[in-house]
């Protein structure tokens, strides 16, 4: 492939799509001048519109070219400003590839190509629909090159072509959602609650004078009407939510080849992104409050991509659902790093919890005071932000922990809006650390501390608020002189 | 090498006055318009004078502090990290190691353009950090000190 090609026409839609998910609103534009139909605006609408949904995304279409060499992918696009993008193979971070149910037929998918650059939130290259193979061949040659070493373990071992192809073919670990677990995996899920806030929208919009009508019919009985319709309204989002996971996460595979993880999953659009182990940032297992009581983690990887960011809760998820006491197991072989049992994270726990469910009061204080004050008759609202401040506060101290596991392995365990999370971060993927005190903490032996790791395009700080100092101090000092 | 503790330099003492005089001048602004509230808007009367309080307060403890703030500033480059500390009530410090940095910025305002001062931020793939105020020179000194020990230490990361 040496002279520039074209995407498949079908592309094309996938261009049209994007323009409708961007000026949907036209339509509603399109429709309030309906009744002025011979009206100059209404035509204006009109040719915007067929200016927006065919003419444009088809000059987009025309205008992008992609090459496929032995060093680098290069994509040329842009209408009037021309961009030439230059990918060495060294520099991807991951490679995901998206195939609608409709592309398959024809052995095409979109091709996202992503690099830490910090400039965009968007990839540097999407190929809206390309042959399969020209993904295939871009996993080649990134084999091929030879990927920086960062972790102590991995070795700078250039690998030959030849070789990689070879080795590339067998997976060293391999693993694949069963249906229960999906089934638990959609049921657990909290996505539900987004639905629900589309689903009280609605509600808002049904007109007034139904509802009105509604109530009047049933006034003798409104409470249970209310009731009934809110449980209603509940169970109907948590259904849309496990379905929409059911879709999503449908047929999950994970797959280890020697120097690469590879996820796959979706029933209608299947959805592979693969990473670079040693471009791992951190890996987080990761509890809901839902998943607490049942003992289940989900775990994901933290990498410098946003090829992640349309996935559930903006993270790489390489194990949507897995009982306690086989995630680590199960996870070894994965990631070799990951200890083999779930390990000992008492030394930075909190010691006393009262400090967090005072800041997490004292968080809510003013609100709670201004809703007491002037809506005296709500001051039950005060009583409940208080109380689940409270009990926020008391479980980010029960769920504060963690420990240096290795020479070269942190552990950090946090609580936050009720889900816990345990990163595991090499030491080398942290990008600095802080440590803080306040002159009364220095009665108190308490200390906080701060691990910066890159993750997408922006910083995670993981922060443990109110350790013993002497733990914190140890942490890093080890950090500050590690050689 | 061992860290060596740097302090800022005297100069950036007056540059806190000065921006202690800043924010007296922009509150005291603005307590000038919520008078003009109470005056013509019939808004009460406890707003204009709770901003002349803050007025008052703000800079008064913002240059009281000026001589802690100088005190608890430092930072220390050491072969494997750059440390920088600050804060005398909540004290902060932050290690960043020589390897995991991207690069060093020196930018200056106004005020610190007009006292040759500038201010450094060392930038790692995820965080970026700044020393308020440098000599021109010491700060020229300290990028190309910690550009020569990123280089040495390299590790193509993230």
């Amino acid at each position: 492939m040496t002279t520039p090609k074209r995407t498949h026409p079908l592309g094309l839609f996938q261009h049209i799509a994007k323009s409708l998910k961007a000026y949907w609103f036209l339509f509603i534009l399109l429709l309030s001048q309906w009744h002025h139909i011979n009206s100059i605006w209404f035509w204006g609408t009109l040719t915007l519109m067929i200016f927006v949904f065919l003419i444009w995304p088809t000059l987009k279409w025309l205008t992008l070219s992609y090459i496929v060499t032995p060093d680098a992918i290069i994509v040329h696009s842009g209408i009037f400003v021309r961009h030439h993008e230059h990918i060495p193979y060294s520099r991807i971070q991951t490679v995901q590839r998206k195939q609608w149910f409709y592309l398959r037929p024809f052995h095409l998918e979109e091709v996202l190509i992503e690099t830490a650059s910090h400039d965009d939130s968007a990839p540097e290259a999407r190929l809206a629909a390309v042959p399969t193979s020209v993904a295939t061949t871009i996993e080649h040659y990134r084999h091929a090159a030879p990927v920086p070493a960062t972790t102590a373990e991995a070795t700078t071992t250039s690998v030959l072509p030849a070789e990689a192809t070879t080795t590339a073919a067998t997976a060293l670990a391999h693993y694949r959602i069963n249906s229960r677990d999906l089934i638990k995996f959609g049921l657990t899920s909290l996505i539900f609650i987004p639905f629900l806030l589309v689903l009280l929208g609605l509600y808002n919009k049904i007109p007034k004078s139904f509802t009105n009508a509604l109530i009047d019919d049933a006034s003798h009985m409104a409470l249970a009407l209310l009731i009934g319709g809110a449980l209603l309204i509940i169970v109907l989002a948590w259904l849309g939510a496990f379905f929409w996971t059911l879709t999503r996460y449908y047929h999950f595979e994970l797959e280890r080849e020697p120097d690469q993880l590879r996820a796959a999953k979706g029933l209608f659009q299947r959805n592979t992104i693969t990473a670079p182990l040693a471009r791992i940032q951190a890996v987080r297992i990761k509890q809901n409050v839902l998943r607490q009581w049942l003992h289940l983690q989900t775990v994901q990887v933290l990498i410098a991509s946003k090829a992640a960011s349309d996935d559930d809760d903006n993270d790489l998820v390489i194990m949507p659902v897995i009982a306690n006491q086989t995630v680590y197991q199960t996870m070894t072989p994965f990631i070799d790093w990951l200890p083999q049992t779930a390990p000992d994270l008492s030394i930075l726990r909190v010691p006393r919890n009262w400090y967090l469910i005072r800041n997490a009061i004292l968080f809510v204080a003013l609100p709670a005071i201004i809703i007491a004050w002037f809506w005296p008759h709500l001051s039950w609202i005060s009583l409940l932000l208080v109380i689940i401040a409270g009990l926020q506060g008391r479980f980010a101290g029960r769920n504060t922990a963690g420990a240096l596991l290795k020479a070269d392995l942190l552990a950090l365990q946090t609580g936050h809006f009720w889900t816990r999370e345990v990163y595991y971060v090499p030491a080398d993927k942290i990008q600095s650390m802080r440590f803080q005190q306040s002159i009364w903490m220095k009665k108190t032996q308490l200390a906080h501390l701060t691990v910066n790791v890159r993750h997408g395009n922006h910083n995670q700080a993981i922060e443990l608020r109110y350790i013993p100092v002497t733990a914190a101090q140890d942490l890093y000092d080890w950090y500050l002189h590690r050689a | 090498m061992q860290p060596t503790t740097h302090h800022l330099p005297l100069r950036i003492k007056q540059i806190w006055g000065y921006s202690a005089l800043g924010s007296f001048l922009v509150l005291f602004i603005i307590t000038g318009l919520l008078w003009l509230t109470y005056r013509y808007w019939d808004w009460a009367v406890w707003i204009p004078i709770a901003g002349l309080v803050l007025t008052i307060v703000e800079p008064i403890v913002e240059l009281a502090f000026i001589p802690y703030r100088y005190q608890f500033t430092r930072y220390q480059i050491s072969d494997l990290a750059v440390e920088m500390q600050a804060g005398f009530i909540f004290q902060k410090r932050v290690a960043i190691p020589i390897a995991r940095v991207q690069n060093v910025t020196l930018n200056a305002g106004p005020l610190l353009q007009w006292q040759k001062l500038t201010k450094v931020t060392v930038a790692t793939a995820a965080t970026s950090h700044s020393i308020e105020g440098l000599e021109l020179p010491e700060a020229e000194q300290f990028r190309e000190q910690i550009m020569r020990l990123a280089r040495e230490a390299r590790h193509d990361n993230a």
